[in-house]
């Protein structure tokens, strides 16, 4: 009697663990590498040309040649104090690895990434078949104001690395980024975040930014953390998520941006006052108020959908000749009567569009703020907009 | 301050009466046990409520006023033997021993049975707590099945100041899991729950129980690492001849309707999942997305229950005792879900969830009693649990998401297909040892826990414009939602932990009124977690969505004709080519946790009169590491470690105002030290929250610029205690406490200052101080002639007052800002309410019926602390109610039937967004639980 009775207690746990299914094949994967592999992770300069692997933490400057192939194996990170030099012409190829390839410039770092129309920098992918999102992108980080945080020097974590950012130093400078283009970018971070092509984190209006592009990126072009930084001659052309995005206080200008949406894109602008998930914790309250002249951004035409602008979470600005160019929708704005007060900016003109052409546009504005207001309150000049001189300044040094 | 005064004159005036008595006192002895001494026997003066029971040893105790009285002496299944001229006066004390034996026609097997059985009573359980030496409290086997309670869980919410959170978790005082430990047999016991300290009471059936009991003041002989409370669950022990019982039973949710039950593709009946030995990418590649048809969703129960003892000699036996049950229950939950900072970020109003858990649980038993004065226990404890939830958000299209693509406004839907299992062992060899004068005693135990928790291929699609696959038009379709790659995931998790767990004390009484105690406990525990997650991008917009077929998008033959793609985090081989796309990659997130605790502690008990003080020091070396090697953090991998060497005195005092009154009061200082999953920076991403580890909860990393919180690495707490306790009768009594603690850098749960919104573990300030008062009651209203409660009542109130002061910011590695400077304690209600009555209504002589009415409330508290401009999310109170009538028909059978959760509630949880205003987080509706069970007992 007992040992049926261990026999049937074997047997039933056998039976109760064979009760669920398997019939799971083994993977096998027949490939091959061709990968040169022999090359040093070293950060020294060197003046022949070879093959260098860039990540790890830099507390000593650092300089990239022209003539040197640079491949970013993970995330660079140049601590405070130190400066990232990179000359004309110089390729930096991102390992398409995944996550966490990026590059960042912490607080109180520099980056000197000077190049020029004939030799730009590029960040590119390293894949021999390169897609949006192969890797992270361009990170600067700052100690500029951000609303995120009550003042002072305090300071938030980056979505990207948990890097601090934000402080009091209006007039911070991070560096020169001139003639430097962002390629393949918008690699995941999390599964709910990713990399922009270029991400401005508390940005002080001390650092130097002008023609820049991002081509092909899997999340936002260039994306705004608060901050004051200023740029200009700014291209991006198909971001698959937001072109350009502004959150938590950014009060800087943009001054001739050009916007191409790919077949993959959202919003051409995505504005937000403050950032949603923590609030606005500045005081004296004040939200994003960026003066943004001299846009053009082209959709796919009317009768695909999308949205040019949208305009949240308090946002502020003043829109000054523009040229918008195929969406279902121009300006779409969203609010509340009390945290979000996005119409209130209209009402009271601090939120505002100058001067603008629409193209095959539906519906020029629509109004989700709670408030009421007229069209002509929020756009005045329709049909004066002229949109920035692409063909000029971007040629030469900019991809389509 | 004004409550306290009222406390202590309530007390005042209770010292007042119970002087100029005498004494009686003596042993009981078992005529059918060769005159062993007979615990847990009645003594009491005939015609009053005066009495007691026997201790552990046969002996009892009482005062009483001088006169002339008859004294009963009873036992269940014994002959009642009354002493009739009984002389007591005033301040003498009168001996009377009496050895009892069994009546007659009443089988010795069914007496021993009973006479068990009796440990787990109301009335013993009472008595231990009145003898304790510390605050305790308990609820035994007996009370269990009266109240037809299930498991452990429900079973400690009978004791006041204890409420339960949704399923499993327990509060104790207002504190919830971080500040509760769970032992089994008084060695620990390790959670199955990544996301938990305590193991989820739900898996120990009463079948297992003999008793539960929650020590809410600390002693040393608990590990430091004590805030609110240390639940103790002791295991059945079998002594009688033999026995065999059956049980089955049915039920069902009354939410569950129809047949179209959903669950997980590949998992079985029994809660097990067979392809744990494949590399995920194999399963992601070789099995369909789509949940399958379920079970017909019947619930069911069974358990087989056998015990066995054998006799060597008069003194030495060897007991075994075996039981092995399963349980299976389907339940139908439908509510909403919102993502609301301050935006409504992803809206859900309406949420299904189908879910099945199937739990197996096994134990078995062997006691080997030496002689007299050596036994020996081994314990083996296995659980299997899983649970599989097929969910829905979004149904009826009406969902929204402010980051979607295509429609921010409506028709954002999600599928969450989730399957998690979790294993247990707990293995125990315990002992215990008397010298022959029985003044040395040694009580040992050593133990192995491990856990093996899972969650293989949790499956989760987004779409757009799910209203689209609503209407009729067939030339509109929803679309996929991938902003992300893991927008559209299968995620792999599993858990592992292994402890060695020991205790060793000895204990000698020096004289009758000074007991000495020195022991031992030490532990070492180790986890590792690690997950990996697979993706889908580049899903082509050519591919039709139909949202009841995910299969027909993400399936082997789509990704061979390049339609879409796999990602992953962290590519195989880079270097080599080898990419994140369309090929497996390496583990996400891993961790590592380890813990060891060394800590010896002495104290005494010293008598003096009616008082019994209890000083106690534990010294206890404490050592923590973790190491992790996680996505999306700078400082990576990375590793903190702290050790720290603890002095933790406390005292507690116990005055005997009468034989049946006790006054105690108890000081301790103890810590709170953080957990694994609070420490490892990895981020867990729900559905519509995400919730991470924090460091610097340690305070101790190098590099890290901190606020406020430098070396901070744990919690001091100092508990104090004050109770005064009455037991009317033998399963009547009242009791009422006042008790205070202070938490130094309490650990919060808030959203950190990044960009996502992720909650964190932060010490948000400098202290927390709870204060509060707790009042219990057990009474007989109606008690037949028989002495047989026929209507009785129980009940049970906590009021608490907490507040803790905040930084106006935090930082470390993380940081998180506050624009008020107090609040009160997370997880705190201010009033917990538990009542019951119960009815044993005459069916005849051959039935023993009882019906049981339960009620539990908690008021509303503050479920996640707002920081920010955020504001708290709370927790809104509700009333459970539960109806349990049990009939024992004859002598074999059993037929009870019960139905749960009566009132059917809306539990919710909301974001306060003003004074006035707050928005519905969550909110969901369990459904009423009918059912039935019958048990045969051979």
């Amino acid at each position: 009697m007992k040992n049926t009775m261990k026999i049937a207690v074997a047997f039933l746990a056998v039976f109760m663990v064979s009760c669920a299914e398997d019939d799971t094949s083994d993977i096998i994967i027949n490939a091959t590498t061709t990968h040169n592999t022999t090359n040093n992770n070293g950060s020294e300069n060197t003046s022949t040309s070879e093959t260098i692997y860039l990540s790890g933490t830099y507390v000593e400057d650092l300089s990239l040649e022209a003539t040197n192939t640079y491949i970013l194996n993970g995330a660079l990170v140049m601590a405070s104090g130190t400066v990232l030099t990179i000359a004309p012409g110089t390729v930096i190829k991102a390992l398409a690895a995944g996550s966490d390839i990026y590059v960042a410039i912490a607080q109180g770092a520099k980056i000197n990434a000077i190049g020029t129309v004939s030799n730009p920098i590029v960040f590119t992918s390293d894949a021999a078949a390169p897609k949006a999102g192969d890797w992270g992108g361009l990170i600067l980080l700052g100690k500029a104001p951000i609303n995120s945080v009550t003042g002072g020097d305090l300071t938030s974590t980056s979505e990207i690395g948990a890097l601090p950012y934000g402080g009091a130093f209006v007039a911070d400078n991070s560096g020169v980024l001139k003639y430097v283009r962002v390629e393949y970018s918008g690699g995941k971070a999390d599964g709910q975040s990713e990399n922009n092509g270029f991400s401005f984190y508390g940005v002080g209006n001390g650092t130097t930014v002008s023609y820049i592009q991002m081509f092909e990126g899997l999340d936002d072009g260039i994306e705004f953390f608060g901050g004051t930084v200023n740029v200009d001659f700014l291209s991006v052309v198909n971001a698959q998520d937001d072109s350009i995005d502004w959150t938590e206080g950014f009060s800087g200008n943009i001054t001739n941006a050009y916007v191409k949406h790919g077949v993959n894109h959202d919003k051409g602008i995505e504005a937000d006052g403050f950032n949603t998930d923590i609030g606005n914790n500045s005081n004296p309250l004040y939200f994003s108020a960026p003066t943004v002249s001299n846009v053009t951004i082209v959709g796919l035409g009317a009768s695909e959908g999308g949205e040019a602008v949208r305009l949240r979470a308090g946002t502020q600005g003043v829109f000054t000749n523009f040229k918008i160019i195929g969406f279902k929708e121009g300006f779409d704005l969203d609010g509340d009567a009390t945290t979000s007060p996005t119409g209130q900016g209209v009402v009271d003109g601090l939120l505002k569009v100058i001067d603008i052409t629409f193209t095959d546009i539906t519906l020029k504005m629509k109004n989700d703020t709670g408030f009421t207001f007229t069209e002509a309150t929020f756009i005045s000049g329709d049909g004066n907009g002229t949109g920035t001189d692409y063909a000029t300044w971007g040629a030469g040094w900019t991809v389509e | 301050m004004k409550k306290i005064s009222t406390v202590l004159l309530m007390f005042t005036f209770m010292i007042s009466f119970g002087q100029e008595k005498g004494i009686l006192k003596g042993t009981v002895y078992d005529k059918e046990f060769n005159n062993e001494s007979l615990p847990f026997a009645n003594v009491y003066i005939k015609g009053t409520t005066i009495g007691t029971t026997t201790e552990m040893d046969g002996t009892y105790m009482f005062s009483i006023a001088p006169g002339t009285y008859t004294v009963v002496f009873s036992f269940l299944g014994y002959e009642t033997m009354a002493h009739e001229g009984v002389v007591i006066n005033s301040g003498e004390t009168v001996v009377l021993n009496k050895t009892l034996n069994s009546s007659s026609g009443v089988a010795l097997n069914e007496i021993l049975i009973q006479g068990v059985l009796k440990k787990e009573s109301v009335a013993a359980l009472l008595t231990a707590q009145k003898k304790a030496v510390a605050i305790q409290q308990s609820i035994g086997a007996t009370e269990l099945s009266q109240k037809g309670i299930g498991d452990a869980a429900a079973a400690v919410t009978k004791i006041s100041g204890i409420s339960k959170e949704g399923a499993t978790n327990v509060y104790v005082r207002g504190l919830g899991d971080r500040y509760l430990n769970t032992t089994l047999n008084g060695l620990s016991l390790p959670s199955n729950d990544i996301n938990k300290k305590n193991i989820d009471l739900n898996l120990f059936s009463t079948d297992i129980i003999q008793n539960v009991s929650v020590s809410k003041a600390y002693s040393v002989q608990l590990y430091g690492d004590f805030a609110a409370g240390n639940i103790n669950i002791k295991t059945k022990e079998y002594h009688g001849d033999g026995m065999l019982e059956l049980a089955l039973g049915g039920g069902r949710n009354t939410a569950v309707n129809g047949t179209g039950f959903k669950k997980s593709e590949g998992t079985g009946a029994f809660g097990f999942y067979n392809r744990y030995n494949h590399n995920p990418y194999a399963v992601v590649l070789s099995h369909s997305v789509d949940p399958v048809k379920g079970w017909t969703p019947v619930n069911i129960t069974g358990s087989i229950v056998a015990g066995k003892t054998f006799r060597f000699s008069d003194e030495s036996r060897l007991s075994l005792f075996a039981t092995l049950s399963f349980d299976k229950q389907y339940d139908f939950i439908t509510g909403e879900e919102v993502d609301y900072s301050t935006v409504e970020k992803k809206k859900f109003p309406h949420v299904d969830k189908y879910e099945t858990k199937s739990t197996t649980t096994s134990l078995f038993h062997a006691a080997y009693r030496i002689d007299d004065r050596n036994k020996l226990t081994f314990n083996s404890l296995f659980v299997n649990a899983a649970k599989d939830q097929v969910a829905y958000y979004g149904t009826q299209g009406l969902g929204a998401n402010r980051d979607a693509k295509l429609n921010t406004d409506t028709g954002f839907y999600q599928m969450n297909v989730q399957f998690n299992q979790d294993i247990i062992y707990v293995n125990q060899l315990l002992g215990t040892h008397s010298s022959e004068d029985e003044k040395l005693e040694v009580d040992w135990g050593v133990g192995y826990n491990k856990v093996i928790s899972r969650e293989p291929d949790r499956k989760r699609f987004s779409l757009e414009n799910y209203h689209y696959a609503l209407d009729d038009d067939a030339t509109t379709n929803p679309s996929v939602f991938q902003n992300n790659s893991f927008d559209n995931q299968r995620y792999f998790e599993s858990i592992r932990d292994a402890e060695f767990t020991s205790r060793i004390q000895l204990s000698y009484l020096v004289s009758d009124r000074f007991k000495l105690l020195v022991g031992y406990d030490g532990k070492y525990k180790k986890r590792h977690f690690e997950n990996v997650r697979y993706g889908y991008k580049n899903i082509a917009s050519s591919l039709e969505v139909d949202p009841s077929n995910f299969n027909s998008i993400f399936n082997l033959q789509n990704i061979s004709d390049g339609l879409i793609e796999t990602d992953v985090f962290n590519a195989i081989y880079p270097e080599g080519g080898f990419g994140p796309t369309n090929l497996p990659g390496l583990l996400e997130n891993t961790y590592n946790g380890k813990l060891t605790v060394m800590a010896p502690y002495i104290a005494a008990e010293f008598k003096a009169g009616n008082w019994l003080f209890v000083p106690g020091m534990r010294i206890e070396k404490f050592e923590q590491e973790i190491s992790w090697d996680v996505i999306n953090l700078l400082n990576n991998p990375g590793e903190a470690s702290i050790h720290e060497n603890l002095y933790l005195p406390s005292l507690n005092i116990k005055y005997s105002l009468h034989e049946d009154q006790n006054l105690r009061f108890a000081v301790s200082n103890t810590v709170s030290f953080p957990e694994f999953k609070e420490m490892a920076p990895y981020v867990y991403e729900g559905v519509t929250s995400r919730t991470g580890g924090n460091p610097d909860l340690l305070g101790q990393q190098e590099g890290i610029n901190y606020t406020h919180i430098k070396d901070v690495s744990y919690s001091a707490i100092l508990n104090l205690d004050l109770k005064y306790e009455w037991f009317i009768s033998a399963d009547e009594m009242f009791s009422i406490a006042g008790f205070a603690k202070q938490i130094k850098n309490p650990v919060n749960l808030v959203v950190a200052n990044d960009a996502t919104g992720t909650q964190r573990f932060f010490r948000t300030g400098n202290k927390a101080v709870i204060k509060g008062v707790e009042l219990e009651l057990k009474k007989n209203i109606l008690v037949n002639s028989d002495g047989k409660t026929l209507l009785g009542t129980g009940f049970n109130v906590a009021y608490m007052d907490t507040k803790q002061d905040l930084f106006s910011t935090v930082s470390g590695t993380f940081s998180t800002s506050f624009d008020r400077d107090t609040e009160e304690l997370q997880g705190a209600s201010p009033l917990l309410v538990n009542a019951s009555i119960s009815y044993h209504p005459s069916f005849g002589d051959s039935v023993d019926a009882g019906i049981n009415l339960m009620a539990s409330y908690f008021s509303d508290r503050i479920y996640a602390l707002g920081s920010g401009q955020l504001g708290n999310k709370i927790e809104k109170g509700f009333t459970t109610v539960d109806l349990i009538w049990k009939n024992k028909i004859g002598k074999h059978l059993e037929f009870n039937v019960s139905a749960k959760n009566l009132l059917n509630p809306a539990i919710n949880v909301e974001r306060v967004l003003t004074e006035t205003k707050s928005v519905v987080i969550k909110s969901y509706k369990y459904g009423i639980n009918v059912g039935f069970q019958l048990k045969y007992k051979f």
